[in-house]
Formats: C-alpha cells, sequence, structure tokens
C-alpha cells in the first residue's frame, strides 16, 4: 500500500490551470525552484516559478512555503519581494528547522506552495509613498517598490533600518526613486524619517502615504510618528500562522475592532485601527 | 488493504476540480451525506475555503463552534508545530450563533451543502440558547461541543464528567428535534463511559476525536510558547488514538452512529476509521495544511470503496462495517 505519512500518493490532479478553469485558486502545488542566493550570512533569497503567484502577487501578500516531512507540517508564510515574468522571490532569514532546509533547496528541487494570500497593501491613490521598513519586514515593500516604479502617477521613497548587513539595498535600489538605510549603529528608521523631514522642511508637498513592515517595536514608533503628523500609514503584521488562508484563526492580532486575522483580514492594518495611540 | 487500482474503470476524470457524481453514499443518525468525507469542525469557515472549491460536494461540512455571544477567544500565540501535527489554542473565537444564522448557514444552504452546526457554551444555559436558536434554522445536524481544552469552562469540564454530560444532554434533548452529535474527548480515563452517558440521555450520534492536550515549550525564555499555556494537539500524530476511540466506542455501543476524527489525510486513513467502525470521517488538521485536502480524501476513499462493495452497502443503509 502507499506509504500515506502525510500526503497521500495521490491518484488526482488539481493543477493551476484545472483550478482557474474550475473558478478557484489553485490549492497547494509544487513549484520549481529556479535560484537560491544567500545576500548576507543567514539571509536567503529564494526564487521558484509559479505563473499564478507572479501574476497575482501584490505587495504585502504572501506564500506559504511547505516542508516534505511528515513531522514538520506547518506552514511557513514569506512576504512575496519580487515577481519577475513567472519568477516569485522571497527573501528570508534562517531562523529554524523550516528556513534551514528551505535555504538548503538547489535550483532544480520543488517546494510545495500556496498563495498568494492576504489583504495586500492599499495603493490605489497617486502621490508620493514612503516605505518604512525593518530587518525581514524590508522584502514586502520591495514589491511595493517594484510595483509603484511601474506607474507614473507616483513616487516611492524607501527608508530601511538593518540590525548590521544592509542585505536589500541592491534589490530597492532598483525600484525606489530615493532610498535610505541605516543600521543600528548609526540609528533607526524615526532617525531617517526625521532627516528626511527636515530637509524637506518648509518645502510645500502632498502629504505622503506611509506603508511600514517591520519588527512590533519599530511599527508601534512609525504609527506613534504618522500619528503625530496625521498621515496615512499601513501596517503589514505577522503572527505565527496555522492555515494561512482565514479558516483556522490562529493567527489573530487585537485592534480597535477585536482580534482579527492576520492572514486574512491583514496582513496590512491601518495603523488607527490598532488602537496603539491610545 | 490493497493499493489504489488505477486500472479501475472510474478514474477516467482524476481532476479534483471536474463535477462528479458521487457513487458511496452513507447515512448518519438518519441524514444523508453524499459520501463519508467532511470537514471537522474549528478547521473550516465557509468564507475562507469557498475560494479554493465547491465544498457542497463533500459529505458535510461541520462548522465551527458557535456561542450564544461572539466570543474573542484566547490571546496570541495561539499555536504551536508539534511533531507530526500542531497544538492549538483559540480558545472558540466566533461571531456568535447570530452572525452564524444570518451569514454562514444560509450561504452553505444555497448551495445545498450538508451542514452539521457546532455548538460551544460556557454554561449548560449557553449551550440550551445556542441550541433553541438553531432549532428553527436549516442546520442538518447539531454537533454538540463538549470536548475543547481550551476552554475555561463548557467544552472539555462537560465532556470529561459523565453525570455533567448526562445533566446537559438531557436538557438540549428536550430542546431539538434535530439530529444531535455529541463530540467526545480522547482526554479520559474510559471514553466508552462518557460516550455511554450521552448516548443514554439523548444523543442520536457522536463524533470522535477533539484534540488531546498538548503544549510547547520555547527553550530559550524556559517559558509556553502557547499564551493560554496548553492546546489541543490534532494532526497526522492524533490518528492511532482517534482510531483507538473509535474502534472501543463501536464495540461498546454496537448501534449508535459514529463520526471518525483524528489525523485523516488520505482515502486509506478515512477507510482505517470505517472499518473501526465508523459511519463517515472528518478531515480536520490537513486541511489547514491544504484547502483541498477534504475534498481529495473524499475521492481517494470512493476509490477504495469501488474494491470493497459490502462496506458501502453497509454504509448507505446507516450500518457500520463492525
Amino acid at each position: 500500500m502507499p506509504s500515506a505519512v502525510f500526503r497521500p500518493t495521490t491518484t488526482f490532479s488539481a493543477t493551476n490551470s484545472q483550478a482557474i478553469e474550475a473558478g478557484f485558486m489553485p490549492a497547494r502545488r509544487s513549484a520549481v525552484i529556479t535560484a537560491v542566493k544567500e545576500l548576507s550570512e543567514g539571509i536567503i533569497r529564494l526564487t521558484f516559478a509559479d505563473a499564478y503567484i507572479a501574476e497575482h502577487a501584490q505587495p504585502a501578500q504572501f506564500v506559504n512555503l511547505y516542508l516534505p516531512d511528515p513531522l514538520h507540517t506547518a506552514p511557513r508564510p514569506f512576504g512575496v519581494s519580487e515577481v519577475n515574468g513567472e519568477e516569485v522571490s522571497l527573501i528570508f532569514a534562517v531562523v529554524g528547522v523550516g528556513t534551514e532546509r528551505f535555504a538548503q533547496l538547489q535550483p532544480g528541487d520543488t517546494v510545495d506552495v500556496l498563495g498568494p494570500l492576504g489583504r495586500p497593501f492599499n495603493l490605489e491613490q497617486s502621490g508620493h509613498y514612503v516605505l518604512v521598513g525593518g530587518g525581514l519586514g524590508v522584502p514586502p515593500l520591495i514589491k511595493a517598490a517594484q510595483d509603484l516604479s511601474r506607474r507614473a502617477d507616483v513616487q516611492c521613497t524607501a527608508v530601511f533600518g538593518y540590525r548590521d548587513d544592509h542585505f536589500a539595498d541592491e534589490y530597492v535600489k532598483r525600484y525606489a526613486d530615493f532610498a535610505f538605510s541605516i543600521d543600528e549603529s548609526e540609528g533607526n528608521v524615526i532617525t531617517l524619517l526625521d532627516r528626511i523631514e527636515a530637509r524637506h522642511a518648509g518645502q510645500r508637498s502632498a502629504q505622503p502615504k506611509i506603508l511600514v513592515c517591520g519588527p512590533l517595536g519599530m511599527m508601534k514608533a512609525v504609527a506613534a510618528w504618522t500619528s503625530r503628523r496625521n498621515l496615512s500609514c499601513q501596517l503589514s503584521m505577522e503572527q505565527r500562522m496555522g492555515c494561512g488562508y482565514g479558516t483556522c484563526v490562529v493567527c489573530t492580532v487585537d485592534t480597535k475592532y477585536g482580534r482579527k486575522k492576520v492572514c486574512s483580514d491583514g496582513p496590512v492594518f491601518n495603523a488607527q485601527d490598532m488602537g496603539w495611540n491610545e | 488493504m490493497q493499493v489504489l487500482d488505477q486500472t479501475t474503470s472510474h478514474t477516467d476524470d482524476l481532476n479534483l476540480y471536474a463535477s462528479h457524481a458521487w457513487r458511496h453514499s452513507t447515512v448518519v443518525a438518519g441524514v444523508h451525506w453524499k459520501n463519508p468525507v467532511g470537514t471537522a469542525s474549528g478547521t473550516f469557515q465557509y468564507a475562507a475555503v469557498r475560494n479554493f472549491y465547491d465544498v457542497s460536494q463533500l459529505g458535510a461540512v461541520s462548522t465551527k463552534g458557535v456561542s450564544p455571544e461572539p466570543w474573542e477567544g484566547n490571546p496570541g500565540v495561539r499555536t504551536a508545530e508539534a511533531p507530526a501535527g500542531t497544538v492549538n489554542a483559540v480558545g472558540l473565537q466566533n461571531p456568535g450563533v447570530d452572525a452564524y444564522l444570518e451569514d454562514e448557514l444560509p450561504k452553505l444552504k444555497a448551495i445545498d451543502a450538508t451542514v452539521v452546526t457546532n455548538v460551544a457554551g460556557h454554561s449548560d444555559d449557553e449551550y440550551a440558547e445556542v441550541v433553541s436558536k438553531l432549532e428553527d434554522s436549516d442546520a442538518d445536524m447539531l454537533e454538540i461541543n463538549v470536548s475543547c481544552p481550551n476552554v475555561t469552562a463548557g467544552g472539555i469540564s462537560v465532556g470529561t464528567d459523565p453525570q455533567a454530560l448526562s445533566r446537559l444532554i438531557t436538557r438540549l434533548r428536550k430542546l431539538t428535534t434535530k439530529p444531535m452529535v455529541v463530540k467526545l474527548t480522547p482526554n479520559v480515563t474510559d471514553i466508552t463511559v462518557i460516550a455511554k452517558a450521552a448516548v443514554e440521555a439523548g444523543a442520536d450520534a457522536l463524533s470522535m476525536i477533539n484534540t488531546l492536550l498538548g503544549m510547547r515549550i520555547n527553550i530559550r525564555t524556559g517559558e509556553p510558547i502557547i499564551a493560554n499555556i496548553t492546546g489541543g494537539l490534532s494532526g497526522p500524530a492524533v490518528f492511532p488514538v482517534g482510531l483507538a476511540c473509535v474502534y472501543r466506542v463501536r464495540t461498546a455501543l454496537p448501534d449508535t452512529p459514529i463520526i471518525g476524527i483524528g489525523g485523516i489525510d488520505s482515502g486509506e486513513k478515512a477507510l482505517e476509521y470505517l472499518y473501526a467502525g465508523a459511519n463517515a470521517v472528518e478531515v480536520g488538521g490537513a486541511a489547514l495544511l491544504d484547502p483541498l485536502a477534504p475534498l481529495r480524501v473524499a475521492r481517494e476513499l470512493e476509490l477504495l470503496l469501488d474494491e470493497r462493495p459490502e462496506l458501502s452497502a453497509k454504509l448507505a443503509k446507516g450500518e457500520s462495517w463492525r
């Protein structure tokens, strides 16, 4: 008999095209790795081919990866950092058993994926977007910069803080109109935001729209900074997930409107809805 | 047990999304299921799953527990990975029975799904209030959750005490004519004692198992990972536990319909539950790892039942294998 330890040896097919033809979003499927690059020690950029994710992924949306291991079954969600043609890139730090194994993948290997998932940043308005990222919150903002770079009606400034190595600068500089980054020895993103604000003091310009992704403390600081200036601020949150698609309700975050699911009510929330400044 | 036979005449269409005429049905407490596979409560929410497939294809869907008022559930972190499974402590977060009756239930009935509505409460009064509100609804069956390990009152505190359970089910029986399933916990010394108490008090059927009590600790901090400290273990790890519970309850209660739950992620494992004496099964944790898992299990089981006409015939009549 088939060794049905975790995922059964199934005779059935559920391809992207079969799903789309039936009017559904593709479910979990296998994708081929096309590139793996170590950006700095323990920081990996993983690229795989999936035409559906490539076509539909919006900034702050994420993709679940799964280990081919019956002992470690939980989904590992990663924000999409870039799309080029049919190829999708993610950037992650090696922090545990899952990321360790994904870091060892080689081009030609396959990995199970589900996505794109989650509510993306709202980029409908024209004007000036300021992307504020910290550490592993930077990758989803690269995707925001990439999408904004294709539009004539927007301007994009990236403000990134790193612990030490500026691992993502190479990518964001391709897309942002202005890119500033800082590491912990020099200050943080608030230091940069203050400097940029001072430089533009007295100039009459439209209110920037802030997009933030990073550690909770950083996001709270940026939310407070934007709140004092009455600026629009969208946050992309992170939480341990059980399914990633809105069904299990384990990835909740407390908001002014109750406990919300990071995976499907978010990951993007408006800063003013978090109740942090009250 | 035999290997999936790919030469069977029914394997001409292996596209999971293709419309499908089910060949093997079951009957649970008088309710017809178009196939023996449903979703387990807590792992199915229509608004999320509807994006991925037509859920009315399943034998039944068991929806998340609903309480008289909206419940916020437990604070985060609510989940931790475990060997071949996960430990979860959601605490039955739900929008309340009124929202359920206005939103999820009518949407599921509009697509003609067979719906098992899971009922939660902190007290006998709360369970009674929900059951009363569901009595005039289109729910096909009610499933009384007396086995959640993650709430401070109700849940497992009722399902581990035969007298408390008997008192609750006796009261609920008077409030509803709908088929009433009682969902049992494996966290007891002898599950057959609890099972008998439920049936003697008026349960029409039993479902088992809910999750096993478990926890994980972060060795960097020495503290529990889950804010609730303990949670419920589900996933492939619990498969043999659920199977043994079904077998033992079937032996003790030969005529009570049983829905087998626990670690099912393939047609083969579903078939083991049917051979243990279940009339139907539900897929839970596997659906969190692939939204299509319940449908895939249903189709895999169907191929296995093609080769087992005697078992199929028993299920169709509302009987179990043993």
